[in-house]
């Protein structure tokens, strides 16, 4: 699909809860073009077939035109917040239907008595139980009770039931009773679409794998239908391409993917950020980066390393409180490994009992908004705070489109903040900026300590609204160095979509020590994952001889509770790879936990493969509609920042800034979508690539007091 | 005291939070024990000079409460202060200096800023193993549940003290593990170290002098507040408990709110048996004051300050304070059960604020070791817990525990480490106290050996005699019971074994119920039934509905 000669005309659609952002990239012409629509959240279709026709026709192009269309959806993860997905029945081992209610039986919250648990995806009375059971070695210690699950089956459709999910004990071990079940289903409920537990999430712990089977037959019939549509009425415009998705992973999927295993897609929007930021890290050079996004509710945050965001194999959907860990539905999905918390622009400034200055995770979202907004917002929020301390201009908020309100906000602050803590309109401004930055830098600080890895060697790349305005401050308190703002980051995922490579992964559970493994079954199980990820992706439009295949495995002491990631040889392996792959975690470990153990057993629970085509080679070029002629110099304004204070400080026009430029700080670099805040100890540079370049000064031996 | 506004004050504590956090995510991604990363038990605590805590891990659970602070302050007292160094790590196992039993290392050090002493870090956590007669709650003196560490240095400005290092070695079953947990702590300080010199780097502090006032006089404010609220009043409650076969046991206790303070005293209870059920005083104190913070102010951070307004006292030789050489391995026993003494008496003055008895309180927890198939020693816990108590405003949660908070780990994984087949784990039907407000539901456990030998079993249970009682007329929880295939009934308290094709059942017991059963929504009534979480007889018995 990517880069085959002739396929040069792509783009990537992102539906959003409130936008829907398309990018188009011509590469025989050279040229870049973005659109952004109002999501059609009835049908999403509408507004992605309205976008598209009005992109392709401001961009000179036609829908037969084009290579590639590829997508990503929060459908998916929308569905399980508001619980609008399908009926869904459960079928499970004899003794264990209570699995997916129990979950993992703990408290999230320690203090509070009256916390709430998520409802479990299919209730007690449609969850029915079969006598089957496999053990920890794969045997069958009582076979399928065939009678049982055709009575089962139709009790199931009288109850209405719209999808049904199947998970038996050990089916990672054995999935046998897995398949024959779904055979009987499929032959007694002709209607009703079935999900196994091992054909959506084939690795151990019974909990998360029921619950990614049901979460998966919850959306699917909605998903079908909805690709189905989409499908049709592209082809009805006069695509000729197949649609591609993008995967919560950071691949790239042919549709069929979608329909069997909907829930890989889960977190494809979010994935398509951190691919585009590790595009920009490609563009930089920049080997090590940690993407950043703030929009109006929340920030995310994601570590790239050399051009590879960090993959994670759990994902937690439909939290009760949506940034309290522990809180929702646990899947075992693979999903780019990102950290989301409560900071963005709409996050709401109050005073808790104690007299101190909360900032956030409650937001103020886009309805009411901010108090600047003049919608009705009568909380102050982080963007208020923004304004009153000159980072963002009054007039040229959205490129102009929207005035903000500066007196209100002053009369607001002073009245909810101000008088309250004995502080000034300004204090309290900077308060509320310094709070969100701390609370975002705290938590990519312990994202990446988790990790083992130190914040210093890392460059930002900023996007989202309020990105690149709050980089600066939260680069300046991880002791990051550079921060670089790409163009046109209001519309970055959607970037994503076109700068990712077809990909997959493969996953299968087989518990055993390192020293008594048997090898034949490894090399049986890779090659079986391998031949499945190459089927996949082939099907996603790639050349099976460009695809590369990296091995995987979560290894851990034995006896211990945590997995790591540790990279496993190509090959057929045998007992001579056992020592290299013994090596390979001891010198994880030593990584991330700065000692290793030599004398413990080592045990691998889960094994992986990642499939991937070649990454596409997307040149950078906003000329076609970005840039502008007026000067860069759009005069001066008041701005704040600690080491100054209020002084004056000057504007730029974004468009109008030229590779090579080159300014020192303190500045405010304003464009359409975003505005980019720079200090006084910093020199900002624009790249070839108009992405610009903010250089913060080493700090003085004395600080800065 | 310095003065820190409303805004600076937030951002700073907000990062004392974090260094604690920090400090405990490295302790449990490194470390081996079953106990510390499914019961998460373990805590990491940052300390000033003075040796206050400054601010404590977010996730630990209760029962460390108050205990790192008391622990250094006992430390110095036997290692003077000059004698610390930096790279120093002192660590006991102590119960009345530590935590209250044996497998729990208490370790502290010593952080160094310019030169300067600028506080300590501290942590606790449970070791896989700790010598003696393992994990279990029937040894009649302390001598019998492992080896005791009284306080000295486990590093010596970085090197390990190798007599130390060498006695714990030989004493253990694991030493590997053991030592590694060790280092787990030991890392946990470490980065706890760095944390706060860079914290006190960027906040351009020499020491925690004149923040750590300003913190603990918040904290303090918070909770006596909260403690305003209560109306003024002894509220006394008695609870009984099991105990050891014959020697039953019970709590009696008083909560005395006087204006802005809250005095916990347990004068009546039993004497101390010889038997590991004894709680000592600290344990007893961590789980008093924690769930008065979950009833009153839940929200505010903890450290020191959050604990000045609320003491606890019980006569010393009683099995809430208990004296050397008292066995106490099984402290969680007794220890669980104190808050629903305490909820009890509160329900008398802020009915809103508490919860129902809960089912899974004291947890209960049975051990199985022994030799598998391929001739490898195993020894594995299994977790699950009881039904929590119902609430003003809500059910029970089903099979959640409180006060502890231990999760359950996966039935697959449990089965792929040890010779044993877990033929049902399901929800216990009838087993939440009825009421307004249902208490949890427990659940049915049938283990089968699998192993070619017998295999030895550890019971650490309670409650087959005292059921969770209700609140506000609701109505008391189902019992615990444990029985084999063969019908007999092995101790609850003790070790037995198991033989091979031996299944075991244990029925973890339901919370009690809120509220008077009449007020149930009859909507609720109707979904319980349907899903079958109590039968048309419960129906039918208790709210009056017959739905046949």
């Amino acid at each position: 699909m990517a880069n085959e000669p002739g396929n040069r005309i792509r783009v990537g659609v992102d539906v959003g809860g409130t936008f829907t952002d398309f990018v188009l990239v011509d590469e025989n012409r050279d040229i870049i073009f973005t659109g952004k629509r109002l999501t059609t959240s009835d049908d999403p279709s509408a507004a992605i077939i309205d976008g598209l026709e009005r992109l392709v026709e401001e961009s000179n192009t036609t829908v037969p035109d084009l290579d590639a269309v590829v997508h990503g959806t929060t459908l998916i993860t929308n569905t399980i917040i508001q619980r609008s997905g399908a009926k869904v029945g459960l079928i499970t081992t004899k003794g264990f239907r209570d699995s997916l209610e129990m979950g993992r039986e703990i408290r999230y919250d320690l203090y509070d008595l009256f916390f709430e648990k998520p409802d479990p995806l299919a209730p007690r009375f449609r969850r029915l139980e079969i006598p089957e059971r496999v053990n920890a070695s794969g045997e069958v210690l009582l076979p399928l009770d065939e009678a049982a699950l055709r009575i089962a089956a139709h009790q199931l459709a009288d109850e209405g039931v719209e999808a049904i999910a199947v998970c038996f004990m050990h089916a990672y071990a054995n999935d046998a009773h897995e398949r024959r079940a779904k055979e009987i289903l499929q032959a007694e409920l002709t209607d009703i679409p079935i999900t196994t537990s091992t054909e959506v999430a084939p690795e151990i712990r019974e909990y998360e794998r029921a619950n990614t089977a049901c979460a998966n037959a919850y959306v699917l019939p909605l998903m079908r239908h909805y690709l189905g549509e989409l499908s049709d009425k592209l082809a009805g415009l006069g695509l000729k391409q197949p649609l591609y998705l993008m995967l919560s992973g950071g691949g790239i999927a042919s549709v069929a993917t979608g329909r069997e295993a909907p829930i890989h897609l889960i977190e494809s929007g979010p994935a398509a950020g951190a691919m585009a930021g590790a595009f920009y890290g490609r563009l930089t050079e920049t080997e090590h980066l940690i993407s950043f996004d703030m929009g109006g509710t929340t920030a995310k945050m994601c570590l790239i390393e050399e051009y590879e965001p960090e993959h994670a194999h759990e994902f937690e959907a439909g939290r009760v409180r949506r940034f309290k860990k522990g809180s929702g539905l646990p899947l075992k999905v693979p999903v780019i490994d990102l950290i989301e918390i409560g900071a963005g622009g709409g996050s709401l400034a109050r005073v808790d009992n104690m007299g101190l200055m909360k900032v956030g995770p409650d937001s103020a979202g886009s309805d009411p908004g901010p108090v600047c907004y003049g919608l009705g917002g009568t909380q102050p929020a982080v963007t208020d705070a923004d304004l009153l301390l000159g980072y963002l201009s009054p007039e040229y908020f959205l490129g102009g489109e929207m005035n903000l309100d500066l007196s209100s906000v002053e009369a607001v602050v002073d009245e909810k903040l101000a008088k309250t803590t004995g502080l000034s309109v300004t204090d309290v401004a900077a308060g509320i900026h310094s709070i969100v930055n701390e609370n975002m830098a705290a938590a990519t600080r312990m994202y990446i300590a988790e990790k083992g890895r130190d914040p210093r060697r890392y460059a930002l790349v900023a996007c989202g609204g309020a990105g690149p305005v709050h980089a600066y401050g939260m680069a300046k308190l991880l002791k990051i160095s550079r921060v670089i703002c790409p163009l046109g980051a209001g519309v970055l995922s959607a970037l994503g979509f076109l700068v990712a490579a077809p990909g997959t992964d493969a996953v299968r559970s087989y518990v055993s020590r390192l020293d008594t493994l048997d090898w034949d079954r490894l090399n049986d199980l890779f090659a079986d994952m391998e031949k499945e990820a190459l089927a996949q992706i082939e099907e996603a439009g790639a050349d099976s001889a460009m695809v590369t295949m990296r091995r995987r495995a979560d290894m851990r002491y034995s006896g211990q509770g945590f997995e790591i990631d540790v990279p496993i040889p190509d090959g057929t392996l045998d007992a001579a790879s056992g020592e290299v792959i013994r090596q390979a975690f001891l010198d994880r470990y030593e990584e991330l936990f700065g000692r290793q153990i030599t004398d413990l057993m080592i045990e691998a629970l889960t094994w992986r493969v990642y499939a991937s085509g070649p990454t596409p080679n997307v040149e950078l070029n906003f000329a076609g509609q970005q840039i502008d002629d007026n000067p860069a110099d759009k005069g001066e304004r008041a701005v704040f920042f600690p080491e100054t204070g209020f002084a004056p400080c000057k504007i730029y026009n974004r468009y109008a800034l030229r590779p090579g430029d080159r300014f020192r700080g303190p500045a405010v670099i304003e464009e359409r979508e975003s505005t980019a805040i720079a200090g006084p100890d910093t020199t900002i540079s624009i790249d070839e690539h108009l992405n610009l370049i903010i250089d913060i000064d080493p700090p003085t031996e004395e600080g800065n007091d | 005291m310095a003065n820190f506004d409303p805004v600076t004050l937030e951002i700073l504590w907000s990062r004392l939070i974090s260094i604690a956090d920090e400090s405990a995510a490295a302790l449990l991604r490194t470390s081996f024990s079953t106990i510390v990363r499914e019961s998460n038990d373990f805590a990491t605590v940052l300390m000033d000079a003075n040796g206050d805590s400054l601010s404590e891990n977010t996730a630990g659970i209760p029962s460390f409460v108050g205990m790192l602070p008391d622990a250094l302050k006992n430390f110095v007292k036997r290692i003077p202060i000059e004698q610390w160094n930096p790279g120093d790590c002192i660590i006991t196992n102590d119960p009345w200096i530590g935590s209250g039993h044996l497998p729990d290392i208490t370790m502290a050090a010593p952080i160094f800023h310019k030169g300067k002493l600028v506080g300590f870090s501290g942590s606790i956590a449970h070791l896989p193993d700790i010598g003696g007669a393992g994990w279990s709650s029937d040894g009649s003196e302390l001598f019998e549940e492992g080896i005791r560490l009284m306080p000295m240095k486990f590093l010596k400005e970085g090197e390990p003290n190798q007599d130390v290092f060498n006695f714990i070695t030989a004493n253990v079953r694991v030493p590997s593990q053991v030592i590694g947990d060790i280092y787990a702590q030991v890392t946990a300080q470490q980065v706890c170290a760095e944390r706060l010199q860079e914290f006190l780097d960027d906040a351009h502090l020499d020491d925690l002098t004149g923040l750590s006032a300003a913190l603990l006089e918040r904290a303090d404010i918070a909770m006596r507040k909260a403690i305003e609220e209560v109306p003024d009043g002894t509220y006394r409650s008695v609870l009984n408990a099991d105990g050891y076969d014959e020697d039953e046991t019970h709590i009696e206790c008083a909560v005395t709110v006087d204006g802005s303070t809250l005095h916990i005293d347990y004068d009546g209870t039993s004497k101390q048996i010889a038997r590991g059920l004894n709680s000592v005083m600290k344990y007893t104190y961590a789980y008093s004051t924690y769930p008065v913070k979950c009833a009153l102010d839940p929200d505010t951070p903890r450290n020191e300050g959050s604990y000045r307004s609320v003491t606890v006292s019980a006569p010393e030789g009683c099995i809430l304070n208990p004296t050397f050489p008292a066995p106490v391995n099984a402290r969680q026993l007794t220890g669980h059960l104190l808050a629903a003494a305490i909820y009890e008496c509160l329900a008398q003055a802020v009915p809103e604020k508490v919860i129902a008895e809960c089912g899974g309180a004291p947890t209960m927890r049975s051990v199985y070791s022994g030799v598998d198939r391929d001739g490898n020693r195993f020894s594995q816990i299994f977790f699950a817990s009881g039904g929590m108590g119902a609430s003003p405003i809500a059910d029970g949660h089903s099979c959640t525990a409180f006060p502890t908070n231990s999760g359950s780990g996966s039935i697959e994984a449990f089965e792929s480490l040890a010779p044993l087949v877990v033929w049902k784990k399901e929800f216990r039907t009838d087993s939440g106290g009825a009421g307004q407000y249902m208490g949890g539901l427990g659940q049915n456990v049938e283990i089968e050996v699998t192993a070619e030998d017998t295999i030895r079993l550890s019971m650490m249970s309670d409650r087959q005699k005292y059921a969770a009682k209700g609140l506000l007329e609701g109505r008391e929880g189902a019992k615990v019971e444990i029985i084999k295939s063969d019908g007999t009934r092995p101790h609850q308290k003790a070790r037995s074994t198991l033989d091979p094709g031996e299944r075991l059942m244990l029925s973890f017991g339901g919370g009690g119920g809120y509220g008077r059963p009449e007020d149930r929504n009859p909507d609720a009534i109707r979904s319980d039934l349907r899903n079958g979480y109590i039968t048309p007889d419960f129906a039918k018995r208790h709210y009056g509905v017959d739905e046949r």
